[in-house]
Parts: C-alpha cells; structure tokens; sequence
C-alpha cells in the first residue's frame, strides 16, 4: 500500500455555550483524533471560548448534496405548518381577549425561573 | 469532605450543565430517564387521538395540518427516544426495548391520551389545551440541567409554535360559527378541563417529582405551572363565551392565586397506572401493530447496517447507496 502524502482530514464543530447547537467552523489536517481537538484549538479558537469542539473524521460524513433525491427542499406552500400560517389576532381581539405567542410563554416561564434563584 | 454526589449537586445547584459523557449519580441518571422516557413516548401516543380525525377534518387545509401537526409529535418523539437511549446505554437498553415498554405497561404516558376525542372541537381543544398545557411544561424545562435535554426542547418549542395557533385557529373558528358549533366546543371543553386539572400532576408532589426539583432537572412544581396554565387559558375560554365546567374556579385578587375543583385524583391515576381510560386499549393496539408491523422492516435495516460495517472492514466505500 501505497504511503499517504497527508494526514486525514478532520471537520470542526464548535459549540458556544451549553444550550446552542454545534456549528461547523471548518477542518484541519491531523494524525488522529486527539491531535485533530489540538489543531482545531491552534487554528480556530485563538481568542474565543467554545463550551464544547467536535471533530469528525470527513470520510465519516455522508453529505445531501450529493444525493439531491433526499436533500430537504421546499417547493410547495407550506403556510398551514407554520405558525405565521394562521392570524387568530382579529379574531382573538372580536372576543375581546389578548393573542398569545410562544415566544412570550417561554419568556413568562423564564423570568420565573430566575425569580426562584 | 463533600462527596462525588455532593459536589454533583452543588454543581447542578449552581446553574451549571450536564452532558451525556459527564458522571452524574445513578440517581440523577434514573430520573432522566424516567421523565424523557415518559415524555417521549407521550409524544408518539399523543399522534393517536388526532389521528382518529385527520381523515374526518371539514377542510383540506385543516387536513394538512393535522397531519403535519402528527408528523411533527412522531418527530419529537424520535428526538426524545434518542436522549433516553444515550441515557440508558450503561443498562444495555436500546430503542427496541424502549418502545417495548410502553406496549408491556412499564412506561406511562400522558393522562389525556387515554380519553375520547368523539367531535371535532375536540380535536381543536386538543391543540389548544393539551398543546397549551404540554408548552408551558416544556417552556419550563428549556432550563433543565440536562444539557441534551435542554438543546431538543428548544427545538420541539419551536415547532409547537405552529400547534399552539393551529389550536387556537380552530377553537376560535368553532365559538364564532353556528349554535351547533358553539355547542361542540362547550361540549369539548367540558370533556377536557378535568383533564387539564390532572396534567401537571398532584398539588403535593412525589418523592421524584421533588429530588428532580433538587436536581434542576424541572425548575417549577406542578401547581406553579397548573397556577400559569390557568392564567393563560381560563381568562381566554371565557371570552370565547365558553362555560368552563367548575363553579370553584376563581382567581384571588391579592395574591392572584386560582382555586379550582380538584380533578378524580384515583381515577386518572389509575387511567395511567393501568392504560385502563376509555381508548388506552385501542390506540395501545394500534401502536402494537405498528410495532409488529414494521418489525420486518427494523429487521432489514439490521441486515443492511451490518452489510454496510462488512464492505467498509474490506475498505470498499461504505458510504450512502442511494434510494
């Protein structure tokens, strides 16, 4: 067998804080996995923090691109999933009653929250 | 000198996070599973009732809905299964098992997924109210210390955002139509607000109700968030010029806390403890055959998984083969 010329590829993953998702933040060249975080730190995180950093071999990924039959797409209207797809607020506002959102159930029960601590 | 638990619980205490890979006590470990367990699979039981009215909704676009509505809680559902199979790998517990539990009585699911939903205001108040009711509960649990747990939440929150006005727009179109709607409604909400009583769980909560309050795994007790439920959606049924079916229900001006009738405490508890409610054999038998209905299926992909871990121990490329 023929010896590589290079080392493997690995893809960064980095994660901000505990609650955000993992972000592709690009690759580095390394001899295994561990050498790979060390790479990723010298190349990536200078400066910032990173609750968390994944690397993956790039063999190991599969991508849609290349398989354009199940990449995700979205031709058809598709109002009736969404929330912007029904507007109660007039008909909320006719029984004389207030619209509510999401968005401020999570913030009530978060505000809570921090009144507990 | 504080002990490795001690320590684990001042950490938690003190706002910090909890990952899969992490140490944490079997204790701690135990409740996750049992709370993601229970909520994952309340999600696939929770496609049953509204299942029974896809094919019956008055409209195309309601239809549509429906169904995403369905697809989206089998979704959340495989998202939750997969936490609690990474939780339950040192107990050698896959999905397989985790799925055969629910079918083998060892899991319990949500109260209302055990009842009737005979109209079509009841599949609207099933958005409304139960949806509202399971939002608030995850809207509390976006601060759990489980990481993981955490991080899924925010995306199920996300999508119950559609669910939450899809439930409302029927609601609302049913109390402004005609008498005979306004009547299904009022019967609908009738049938349900008990339930919604029995939801968040008893006033005084279980032993594991509370150590998962002292692990930040929930951050709210059951009458703080059946106390938000209220607020939210009393106020709001009765201006739909809905009767809500309990003369106790009333909020104290001073301290803003609502009285209310207490739901049959024996009889929804033994609903769940022994899926004995009105349709807990019927949607359980149609999850049964589901499961064993597409156990050939799991079998293939078996056969195929480890086809594929062959070809690549040979170095042929083990990538994706396409459809």
């Amino acid at each position: 067998m023929e010896f590589p010329r290079d080392t493997p590829v690995y893809e960064v993953f980095a994660q901000r804080e505990a609650l955000s998702f993992p972000t592709h933040v690009g690759s580095v060249r390394a001899s295994s996995p561990e050498m790979a975080l060390q790479m990723a730190r010298e190349a990536y995180f200078r400066r910032e923090a990173a609750y968390d950093v994944w690397v993956v071999p790039e063999s190991a990924i599969t991508r849609a691109r290349e398989y354009p039959e199940v990449l995700p797409v979205a031709p058809e209207e598709k109002t009736y999933r969404l929330p912007g797809g029904y507007d109660n607020a007039p008909l909320w506002k006719r029984f004389k009653a207030e619209a509510q959102t999401i968005e401020q159930v999570a913030e009530e029960m978060a505000a809570k929250k921090e009144g507990r601590s | 000198m504080q002990s490795r638990e001690e320590a684990f619980m001042a950490r938690v205490q003190s706002g910090e996070k909890v990952e899969v890979m992490d140490w944490m006590p079997d204790e701690y470990r135990n409740l996750l599973i049992k709370q993601i367990h229970m909520h994952g699979i309340s999600e696939v039981m929770g496609a049953y009732p509204e299942r029974e009215w896809v094919m019956k909704a008055p409209t195309i676009r309601r239809k549509l809905a429906l169904n995403a509505k369905i697809q989206d809680e089998i979704g959340h559902g495989q998202m939750l299964l997969r936490l609690a199979e990474d939780l339950s790998q040192p107990y050698g517990r896959g999905r397989e098992d985790l799925m055969d539990d629910v079918l083998d009585g060892r899991v319990k699911f949500h109260n209302v997924f055990h009842l009737e939903a005979p109209t079509w205001a009841d599949a609207g108040v099933i958005g409304f109210l139960v949806d509202g009711g399971a939002i608030i509960t995850q809207a509390m649990l976006l601060g759990s210390s489980y990481a993981p747990y955490g991080r899924m939440l925010k995306r199920i929150v996300a999508e119950e955002s559609f669910h939450m006005q899809h439930g409302e727009s029927v609601v609302l179109a049913l109390a402004a139509g005609t008498p005979a709607q306004k009547a299904m409604l009022q019967g609908a909400i009738d049938r349900w607000w008990p339930a919604m009583m029995f939801f968040f769980g008893p006033r005084e909560m279980g032993a594991s109700s509370r150590r998962m309050l002292d692990y930040r795994i929930r951050t709210m007790t059951n009458e703080e968030l059946r106390q938000k439920f209220i607020n939210r959606y009393a106020p709001r049924i009765q201006a739909l010029g809905v009767s809500i079916p309990d003369p106790a229900l009333k909020q104290d001006p001073a301290t803003g806390q609502w009285s209310y009738t207490d739901p049959d405490w024996d009889w929804f508890s033994y609903v769940v403890h022994h899926n004995a409610g009105p349709r807990s054999a019927d949607r359980l038998g149609l999850r049964r055959e589901a499961h064993d209905g597409l156990r050939w299926a799991r079998e293939a992909s078996l056969q195929a998984a480890r086809h594929f871990a062959k070809e690549a121990d040979h170095g042929i490329s083990a990538g994706y083969a396409g459809l």
